[in-house]
């Protein structure tokens, strides 16, 4: 149960001079939630890239199941079973939410009638089912986001990795959206979420890591991290309390 | 699964019934009606040898179209080079009927798979660039075939080209009649939007529209980019192909201007999908429907007149279909009965 389901080691992402990942390495058990926290321009989308394969590493090293996935393309990861959402949402917006899903679906399953069936379940997952026939780019912004996860979910990933799937959400949609990821948690799934939003983090993430400058520069639960110094200092430079970090994360 | 069902009724929201995914039978009897009604002016035209002309072009032109729009279309690489295709269909079955006395009824199959491999050849490279960068390459591709015909002689005949001798009968692909070729010509539209309708409801079909949509979302999803490209126009050039080898057998006589013809060929087959309705399953048989026959008639009434006045009436008409049917004439359809199905509702 224990075993390591992502395992990076090392890895890091130069352009030219900058180092934009330095050297990270993160283990994943199944079942997890991991939080990776930070500034604007830490690294964390780009780390990111690096595990789905979207960038190549300058440097290190990512397994999956134990399996070396380096030179891996994106699809290949894909079907290995990583599902991932984009920072900024990608949804197909001439095909509509039913369509958009079924693409995810086709990964696993032939049959048209099965892949729709699939799809169906997967919408009523999320929420969507009474939009299943509207055009992606008609959808809500809270809905594209919905969309995007169903589309992941219906790979039938083993682990999703999210980027900022609460941006731009009001609160009573983070509410939601925060009961569904951890509905789905507890059907087994693992997660690698990339959030800004501290009260998401803490809500929802067993371990935080925190990446400043493309380095990894703090681990640990949740509370640990959010009243760790460095992160603070990481996070609005030196000379502020805790306490204002956790206004601004209310 | 009936809990599926349950809770979209209960939401008022939509039931696997409404899915908007029709059943592969009901797909299959909107296939038929439609070759059938298709059919039809053929059928009310077959004494009428100069319609009969126009109506034997107008399917292989919405055959062709339709061929184009499988990787031009729902593929969205918006190709200007299936002239290259066209023109393989059409010089091989021709060389090795004159050469060979090889039946085309026996080559078009080979001479198609050949058009599909080498479609898959020079499009791997290609299909790196992206939007107008990659139509620009297939545009060169064209003028490339065109010079490649016009110097191999041996086998294209150079710019004298190939003719054809009439040698009537079933088993050469020359009819003595021109309902006959008619027939033959509504056969290959038949095949190519048969071939689209199963495509749209295959994982091909569906990839195919994720990569025209985004290329980044669609690998995330599992999907090889490159890889489902490439069959995209494969199958594509492949059919295209056969249409160019109808063609071939239709005029009996063929030469580098008439078949790398742009306007006439490599741009003709987007421009019909474009105004039927890009991306759909009839589009392209409708553009041509309506284009084809109102070409001809242009041509037949304005020649004498003004010289290039029917190409001006008919490059004003592609504007106005620009500005005003974005979406083709299958799109200003769609909306016009969402509009109606919405006033029917509010009125209730």
């Amino acid at each position: 149960m224990n075993h390591p389901l992502l395992d990076v080691t090392g890895a890091s992402k130069h352009f030219l001079g900058l180092k934009a990942v330095d050297e990270v390495s993160l283990v994943v058990t199944k079942g997890e939630i991991v939080s990776i926290i930070g500034p604007n321009g830490a690294g964390k989308t780009t780390f990111f890239n690096l595990l789905t394969g979207q960038l190549a590493p300058t440097a290190g090293e990512v397994r999956l199941r134990g399996a070396q996935i380096n030179r891996l393309a994106p699809h290949e990861r894909a079907r290995l079973g990583m599902g991932r959402t984009f920072q900024i949402s990608k949804p197909l917006i001439a095909l509509n939410a039913l369509e958009n899903v079924m693409i995810g679906a086709f990964m696993r399953h032939r049959k048209l009638s099965v892949v729709r069936d699939k799809a169906m379940a997967v919408l009523e997952r999320v929420g969507l089912l009474q939009h299943a026939r509207r055009r992606a780019g008609d959808l809500t912004l809270s809905e594209r986001r919905r969309l995007e996860v169903a589309r992941a979910l219906a790979l039938e990933p083993e682990i999703l990795l999210l980027d900022e799937v609460m941006a731009g959400l009001n609160q009573s949609e983070v509410g939601q959206a925060i009961d569904l990821l951890k509905g789905l948690h507890a059907t087994g799934l693992t997660f690698l979420i990339i959030e800004h939003n501290l009260k998401v983090v803490r809500a929802f993430s067993e371990r935080v890591v925190v990446l400043d400058r493309g380095r990894l520069i703090a681990e640990g639960s949740a509370e640990q991290i959010l009243n760790s110094p460095e992160v603070v200092k990481a996070y609005l430079g030196d000379g502020h309390k805790i306490a204002e970090l956790k206004g601004a994360s209310a | 699964m009936n809990k599926t069902d349950n809770t979209g009724d209960a939401v008022g929201g939509l039931s696997r019934a409404d899915s908007g995914i029709e059943s592969g039978q009901r797909a299959f009897v909107k296939y038929v009606l439609g070759m059938a009604a298709l059919l039809l002016p053929l059928a009310l035209l077959v004494d009428d040898a100069h319609w009969l002309n126009i109506i034997a072009f107008t399917y292989l032109m919405g055959g062709l179209a339709a061929a184009w729009n499988i990787i031009g279309g729902f593929g969205g690489q918006f190709s200007l080079g299936h002239g290259v295709f066209f023109g393989i269909g059409a010089y091989g079955a021709a060389r090795l009927y004159v050469a060979y006395d090889l039946s085309p009824w026996l080559t078009v199959l080979p001479v198609a798979a050949f058009a599909a491999a080498l479609a898959m050849l020079i499009s791997w490279p290609t299909f790196r660039l992206r939007g107008p960068f990659f139509a620009i390459a297939t545009l060169a591709f064209n003028e490339v075939a065109f010079v490649i015909a016009h110097n191999l002689t041996s086998v294209t005949g150079g710019p004298r080209g190939i003719m054809i001798p009439f040698k009537a009968g079933l088993e050469n692909m020359i009819f003595r009649e021109r309902w006959q070729y008619a027939l033959l010509m509504f056969g290959f539209a038949a095949l190519v939007i048969g071939i689209t309708v199963i495509l749209r409801r295959s994982r091909l079909g569906y990839y195919l529209l994720a990569v025209r949509e985004d290329e980044d979302a669609a690998r995330a999803s599992g999907i090889d980019v490159l890889g489902v490209k490439l069959r995209g126009m494969a199958l594509s050039a492949g059919l295209t192909a056969i249409g160019g080898t109808l063609f071939a057998m239709y005029l009996r006589f063929i030469d580098p201007p008439t078949i790398f013809n742009l306007q006439e060929v490599g741009v003709k087959f987007a421009l019909l999908s474009l105004i039927g309705g890009i991306g759909t399953i009839a589009g392209p048989l409708l553009g041509a429907a309506l284009i084809i026959p109102f070409e001809n008639f242009l041509r037949a009434e304005l020649a004498n007149a003004i010289p290039g006045l029917s190409l001006a009436i008919l490059g004003l008409l592609m504007v106005l279909a620009a500005l005003f049917m974005k979406r083709g004439v299958v799109g200003a359809i769609e909306d016009l009965v969402a509009r109606l199905r919405r006033k029917a509702r509010g009125g209730k």
